[in-house]
């Protein structure tokens, strides 16, 4: 993977000028989605900030109420590790929609020393650096892109030694802790839109598919958040979803968020 | 004034200059990858980040057939806007990408556009859910043509 500042630098033809006289030849109006035979399985899971624009975009949220500046516990097995991690730079992303630069500085060096642990520490020492110079210049767009190289870089290093599983499992971190806080959002200040942006079976079937596939990974967290999705695909699976699935989706993952942050 | 915007237009044409030599002295024969490719979707994405699209570091890449598609499925947000780059390192080929809700109606605001080894989709979701993005070579000088697809969001 080339990262998007790489291609900036390797801007081979200006393309600004691209889209005049382009246009998008004529394509059918309707299509038969369940006889496209050939689907890429591959899923780009949704940045935290993806869901949390959308959800600004209904009322103004009072961000700082959800940064995490608490120490995290240390853990030693590397699945729990993974899932911290992703839960980390999920909650960076909070603390930039907040504009706290401290906490942003901090969950920098965090996501930095998790990754040490790891042992994918130096692919990520560039990014903390970068992290916390644009949090001291409050360059909030800077360090969302920032945070989704962090990741980015970490599942890259992780993928280059066969650890695609933990991979997997960063991205879940951050999806869990992305939907607890979308979900104390929206259970304050209950909305039919709001709650809309839980509608997202097709990741629920994507992560419990991965799960699936992870046997070896003996650690009750992840038998936890096994059982869990199960219980939340059909919540979010319905054509309206009502506040009292809101607020069972939002138990379901604080506890799950209280299991992947803290020593049993 | 006009100094300075010479400078960055002398600047920049020789910055053209220097990578359009490079590519031409690449062997004619030279096989690409989809990492080429990305750098070609990221090429079509760069103009629209100064409009405050945040573009994703993850993408999609494989290799096609002249007239072969390939169906992509992302979870989108109501309330957000997204643009869909796709491009190959195929600079003779002809590539398209349309965008699909989850009943397999087309979704895509009509400002998408395609170009040759260039194309992008624009979606505004009337709906938070899946949606499907349809990958096509329309046509290729090679048997199998890379591709790339990025996306951003604002």
């Amino acid at each position: 993977m080339i990262p998007f500042s790489k291609s900036l630098k390797l801007s081979v033809i200006a393309l600004s000028g691209v889209t005049f006289g382009a246009h998008a030849a004529q394509a059918p109006k309707q299509i038969d989605v369940k006889a496209m035979s050939k689907t890429v399985e591959n899923v780009v899971v949704p940045l935290p900030n993806e869901i949390f624009g959308a959800l600004n975009k209904l009322g103004s949220v009072n961000w700082r109420e959800y940064v995490r500046t608490e120490k995290t516990s240390n853990f030693t097995e590397r699945p729990r590790i993974a899932l911290l991690l992703g839960t980390v730079i999920a909650d960076g992303f909070i603390a930039v929609q907040a504009e706290d630069a401290p906490a942003v500085k901090d969950i920098g060096n965090r996501v930095l020393n998790l990754s040490k642990f790891i042992g994918v520490g130096n692919s990520i020492i560039p990014h903390a650096k970068a992290i916390t110079e644009a949090a001291d210049k409050r360059k909030w767009e800077s360090v969302r892109q920032e945070l989704d190289r962090t990741q980015n870089s970490v599942q890259q290093a992780m993928n280059e030694v066969h650890d695609e599983k933990l991979s997997q499992l960063v991205s879940l971190g951050g999806w869990l802790r992305g939907t607890q806080v979308l979900t104390s959002v929206v259970t304050k200040h209950f909305s039919p839109d709001g709650a809309e942006l839980l509608h997202q079976p097709d990741l629920l079937v994507h992560f419990q598919t991965q799960l699936q596939g992870m046997p070896e990974f003996n650690v009750p967290i992840i038998r936890e958040i096994q059982t869990a999705l199960g219980e939340v695909r059909p919540l979010v699976d319905a054509p309206k979803i009502s506040p009292d699935s809101v607020r069972r989706i939002n138990d379901i993952t604080t506890k799950l968020d209280s299991g992947i942050v803290t020593r049993e | 004034m006009s100094h300075l915007l010479m400078n960055g237009f002398t600047k920049h044409s020789l910055r053209i200059a220097l990578c359009l030599a490079v590519i031409f002295a690449l062997p004619r024969g030279a096989a690409g990858t989809v990492d080429d490719a990305q750098s070609f979707a990221l090429q079509a994405a760069e103009p629209y980040v100064k409009e405050g699209f945040q573009v994703r570091e993850d993408y999609w890449g494989g290799d096609l057939g002249s007239g072969e598609k390939k169906a992509v499925r992302q979870q989108l947000f109501k309330g957000n806007e997204y643009w869909f780059w796709l491009g190959t390192e195929v600079e003779r080929a002809k590539v398209s990408v349309h965008i699909y809700d989850s009943e397999g109606k087309l979704a895509e605001q009509p400002d998408s556009w395609e170009k040759g080894h260039f194309a992008a989709a624009h979606v505004i979701p009337k709906a938070t859910g899946s949606y499907f993005i349809i990958v096509a070579v329309e046509e290729s000088p090679e048997e199998r043509t890379h591709w790339a697809l990025v996306y951003g969001f604002r």
